[in-house]
């Protein structure tokens, strides 16, 4: 049976628009594509992460202590009833050479039998396996950072300052460890032989365990936890750090939900907007085509079977936009999810994409667009018989009836076509109104991306002000404040060096400290006691006053302390315990800290006669004379050799612009997804704008022919309609200032609160406005100028003919 | 047909439409009646409210008071949808700019009423649409877009279009408005043997000369009939009711003129 006329109709229209078709095609696949690879990435993800993380069998909890312990403690924690699994493992820092002089930290994990590890498994990924003697492996997402190739000997310092070369035996993953890039740690992994040889004693520092029952349920675990502390404890073995990650969960996992449901409100947008130029496109068609509603009315069509007909074409639409955005979805998911994988260490050994995702691809390309296009449909075939076969001739879109319209008409002193143009742009309001929105949104989210980034500048300079150091040292063991000053300002560039107290601790009413919404962690508390007339330290205050002399007692926090702590502020207590010690503590301010970790400031000669050290510091900050990051790293070579022959076993050296790349480092993979999807809008936007362009030409054919007879030239039509899109982008633009303010604020705020534990500051980004303008001129003129030429290729003859 | 009543019966018809300057009375108190198989002419001078008598016959539009009949039917009580069921099975309608579905060819456009209201059975359409384009001398030019065809040919798909679900009433606004003379003559021929087959044509034309060979001549003026003349004329009718297929005669056909006319 052929197909009936009314639909062979609609597929002519279909292939004889062709243009129009493809722009809707596209404008719909933009946004079925984005919420594709969106969804597909985040289900991809999710399994991968899982999958991965459990195979490695996560510890419930690690335990950290200050003083090392034998095989006994971890047999004895093993045999707890509540305790399913206990293992020890030894973590030392070295430096590690990269390069001729230069030095990063790595941090060693060593593992009794790397063929029998039962928790937090590290797995082999290329070279030898376990790692000969002598011999390391390295986090595979380090590898970038210590710059050499494996087979290659490298140079390591030891905490106890001594040089050794090892052979880098191959590469590892770590699927508990944070990337490099995320951390600011490179991991290594070596053999209890290679400890020894290193000079290390054969013992423990790092108790990892699992709880028998329960295990993800955090309440339960928090409990066997505190048991374990406690019998650690009682062995005479202070705890430095103790963490319990989110049961179950990778400690990225809200970073990484976080950003997900960024990007899935990213996708919606777009797909959102391809909405809108659905509903643009049909409300426009069906105005061109009113006179054929009305002819088929006249023959007999009633209502429902012409709506029938353009939903028809809309189901068209969306199901050849399928065609185009479910391939490219699955290209675009896997090098998507390949993209995050790399950047959150992640190992994808399956990227197909679930058939749920290509099923919510084939819903929407199909439900989003009859949606989008209901409105124009019911208004369009509402038309009575007599209005569609009357409406014809020049006129089309009313102007001059509206307030609006009345603004636009006392324009004066511009050219006449530029008037036309003007006048032009306010005729279609709907259709404005619609375009406007689109390319309103891109602008904003544009604007938003680069607010974010400057927001992210600002608030990353504002916590750096805390530290008024260049360069810091963390050394294995306390010594006496005057020797390393002594030593650190014998280093040319040196001009000034302070010696703080360092240390953790944890509240003695709950276990662990402050939660951490960027690591899924509890973490204990960090203290540094700096001098309180220290110049060092410019803590940002949010609230009461910073540390005097005479203080005793007396804390600042950071924010991170207070989120764990209900109801604690200035004046409050806080009951500490500090490497074995119970204390008590009155807060005096609250001071924004560097991401979420929880720190606590003390002042130096209380603090450090309470924790008997008085006169002596675990942790050295130094002032040099130059800033730039080249400088830096002479100097802080320079001061760890002074350091190292004078006999001090450094731990860590940290240079101020490392701790503020590793931050920035966060955000700059978010910003650049940002952009792409802020691309994609713009994509949406530019093919809004083209549509709207060249259904003005079409719908103004006789216009142009009138124009035409009374002299216009090519330039002139070309100008009279380039104008008309470039007026529509500046007012979208100036629109996109405006809702880009609501939505920075919006962006930055959740994303302070999902990567740093506290809003950002949110600054506006003049650059990010200036960009967009010139591009939304650009995009605009573009969009204009195929559909302008299309207006001179018109002749007067065939004008005069038009139907 | 009705038999014993007046085919169309327009009964204190009334239109006026709001405009910007004010309400515009197209047609006041008009009374009229059109028995089954009269070929009637409409005249008057721009807007005079012949095209809005013309729309309110065809259930185009429907009048601000007053009632319009046609056959069985209160055409004035339907609602648009219904209107538009009505007219599909009803009316043909023939327009000055021909309004062919551009992307629909020739035959298509021809079986574009039969599909909408499912008169006849899908297998027969095609058939049926070939013998139509076949009466008005179009048989080789089914498969053509109308951009393909001249302006006579294209107003011939439309009479055919018009005549594909066999209504008993035709109307035409303008319908030789936009072809030369001789086209013009050759399809007013076309209309002349639909009368002789029993349709009722009512037809609105400046032309006064194509309007004096309808069997009827009604004249508005400022949206009253000033004159009307001729009822009695009606072309004769053959013998019972109107024919399935009308057939004009092949003399009618050979008239048309394909030449003429504007795309």
């Amino acid at each position: 049976m052929p197909l009936p006329p009314r639909w062979r109709k609609v597929w002519r229209d279909l292939w004889l628009h062709r243009s129009r078709t493809v722009l809707v095609v596209v404008s719909i696949a933009v946004g079925v594509f984005a919420v594709g690879v969106v969804a597909g990435t985040r289900q991809i993800l999710a399994r991968e992460l899982e999958a991965s993380f459990a195979s490695i069998n996560p510890a419930s909890a690690t335990l950290q202590t200050l003083a090392p312990f034998g095989s006994d403690l971890v047999r004895s924690v093993a045999a707890m009833p509540a305790v399913a699994e206990a293992e020890g493992r030894r973590t030392v820092y070295v430096r590690l050479e990269t390069a001729p002089g230069v030095w990063t930290n790595v941090q060693l994990i060593a593992i009794p039998d790397f063929r029998a590890i039962t928790l937090d498994r590290v797995l082999p990924v290329t070279g030898a396996w376990p790692p000969p003697e002598r011999g390391v492996l390295i986090e595979r997402s380090a590898i970038g950072l210590v710059q050499h190739a494996v087979g290659d000997d490298v140079v390591i310092k030891t905490p106890s300052g001594r040089r050794k070369t090892m052979r880098l035996a191959g590469l590892a993953f770590d699927a508990y460890a944070l990337p490099y890039t995320l951390d600011g740690v490179a991991f290594g992994y070596i053999t209890y032989d290679t400890l020894a040889w290193l000079g290390e004693p054969r013992d423990y520092n790092e108790l990892h365990l699992t709880v028998a029952e329960n295990r993800h349920d955090r309440d339960h675990i928090t409990d066997v936890v505190e048991q374990v502390r406690d019998k650690v404890e009682r062995d005479g073995r202070a705890i430095f750090f103790m963490t319990i990650p989110e049961p179950g969960k990778h400690p990225l996992d809200s970073t990484i939900q976080g950003m997900l449901l960024l990007l899935g409100v990213m996708g919606a947008l777009a797909l959102g907007l391809s909405g809108f130029l659905v509903t643009n496109t049909v409300a426009a068609l069906l105005a061109q085509e009113t006179w054929q509603i009305g002819v088929m009315k006249a023959i007999g069509a009633q209502r429902q079977q012409i709506a029938g007909m353009y939903a028809g074409m809309v189901a068209a639409y969306g199901a050849l936009a399928l065609v185009v955005a479910v391939p490219t979805g699955i290209l675009g998911t896997r090098a998507f999810t390949q993209l995050m994988a790399g950047y959150l260490n992640l190992t994808v050994s399956d990227a197909r994409v679930p058939p749920a995702v290509l099923a919510l691809q084939v819903g929407i390309a199909l439900v989003v667009p009859l949606v989008a296009a209901a409105v124009p449909i019911v208004a369009g075939t509402r038309i009575s018989v007599r209005e569609a076969i009357a409406a014809y001739g020049l006129g089309t879109g009313r102007f001059g009836t509206h307030r609006l319209d009345r603004w636009v008409e006392r324009v004066r002193g511009l050219s006449r076509p530029t008037l036309l143009s003007l006048r032009n742009t306010f005729r279609r309001k709907a259709r404005l109104t619609l375009t406007l929105a689109t390319l309103t949104m891109a602008g904003a989210m544009f604007i938003a991306t680069f607010s974010v980034n400057a927001s992210l500048t600002r608030t990353l300079d504002g916590m750096l002000e805390l530290w008024q150091w260049d360069i810091a040292a963390q050394f294995s063991q306390s010594y006496r404040v005057e020797r390393l000053r002594n030593a650190a300002l014998s280093v040319p560039g040196v001009v000034a060096a302070e010696g703080w107290s360092y240390t953790t601790a944890r509240h003695t009413s709950a276990t662990g400290g402050g939660g951490s919404s960027l690591l899924s962690f509890s973490v204990p508390l960090i203290v540094f006691a700096p001098p309180a007339e220290s110049r060092l330290i410019k803590p940002p205050l949010i609230r009461g006053r910073w540390l005097v002399p005479q203080d005793e007692q007396a804390i600042v926090v950071t924010t991170g302390v207070l989120d764990d702590q209900a109801g604690l502020d200035v004046g409050g207590r806080l009951a500490l315990r500090i490497g074995g010690r119970d204390t008590t503590w009155t807060v005096v301010g609250v001071t924004q800290g560097i991401g979420p970790m929880p720190f606590v400031y003390a002042n130096y000669p209380y603090f450090s006669a309470l924790v008997r050290e008085a006169g002596r510091a675990q942790w050295l900050a130094v002032v040099t004379d130059r800033h730039d990051p080249e400088a830096l790293g002479g100097i802080a070579e320079q001061l760890e050799a002074e350091l190292e022959q004078a006999g001090l076993r450094v731990g860590l050296i940290a240079e101020i612009h490392q701790e503020r790349a590793e931050v920035a480092a966060i955000f700059e993979g978010i910003l650049a997804l940002l952009l792409v999807m802020v691309g994609l809008l713009a994509v949406v936007g530019g093919l809004g704008l083209a549509g709207t362009m060249s259904l003005n030409v079409i719908e103004r054919t006789r216009e142009i022919g009138v124009m035409r007879a009374i002299g216009a030239s090519d330039l002139a039509l070309l100008r009279i309609f380039v104008t008309e899109g470039m007026l529509i982008g500046f007012l979208s633009w100036a629109l996109a200032l405006v809702v880009s303010v609501p939505l920075s604020i919006a962006i930055t705020r959740a994303l302070g609160g999902a990567l740093l534990g506290s809003a950002l500051k949110t600054v506006f980004s003049p650059v990010g406005a200036a960009a967009w303008l010139g591009i939304v001129l650009v995009v605009a003129a573009l969009a204009s100028v195929l559909p302008a030429r299309s207006a001179t290729r018109v002749s007067v003859r065939s004008v005069l003919a038009y139907e | 047909m009705l038999y014993g009543m007046a085919f169309i019966r327009i009964q204190d018809v009334g239109k006026s439409f709001e405009t910007a300057a004010g309400k515009f009375f197209a047609l006041r108190d008009v009374c009229l009646s059109i028995e089954g198989g009269e070929f009637v002419a409409i005249v008057g001078k721009s807007g005079s409210g012949k095209s809005t008598l013309l729309n309110l016959v065809a259930g185009i539009d429907r009048p601000t008071q007053g009632t319009v009949d046609v056959g069985t039917t209160a055409v004035h009580r339907l609602t648009e949808n219904q209107l538009a069921a009505w007219r599909g099975k009803n009316v043909g309608v023939v327009f000055q700019f021909f309004q062919l579905m551009p992307t629909l060819t020739a035959i298509e456009n021809v079986m574009l009423p039969m599909d909408f209201r499912g008169v006849w059975p899908p297998r027969e359409r095609l058939d049926r649409a070939r013998r139509l384009l076949a009466d008005v001398a179009l048989g080789d030019q089914a498969a053509k877009l109308p951009a393909e065809l001249s302006g006579g040919e294209q107003q011939r798909v439309a009479i055919a279009r018009a005549l594909a679900n066999d209504p008993p009433l035709i109307v035409a606004d303008e319908p030789t408005g936009n072809l030369d003379s001789r086209t013009a003559d050759a399809v007013f021929a076309l209309f002349t043997d639909l009368v002789r087959h029993g349709k009722t044509i009512v037809f609105v034309t400046h032309d006064r000369d194509l309007a004096s060979r309808a069997s009827r001549l009604i004249t508005l003026s400022d949206g009253r009939i000033v004159d009307d003349t001729g009822g009695a004329g009606r072309v004769p009718v053959g013998a019972g009711p109107p024919a399935a297929v009308p057939v004009p005669s092949a003399a009618a056909a050979a008239r048309v003129d394909d030449g003429g006319g504007p795309p």
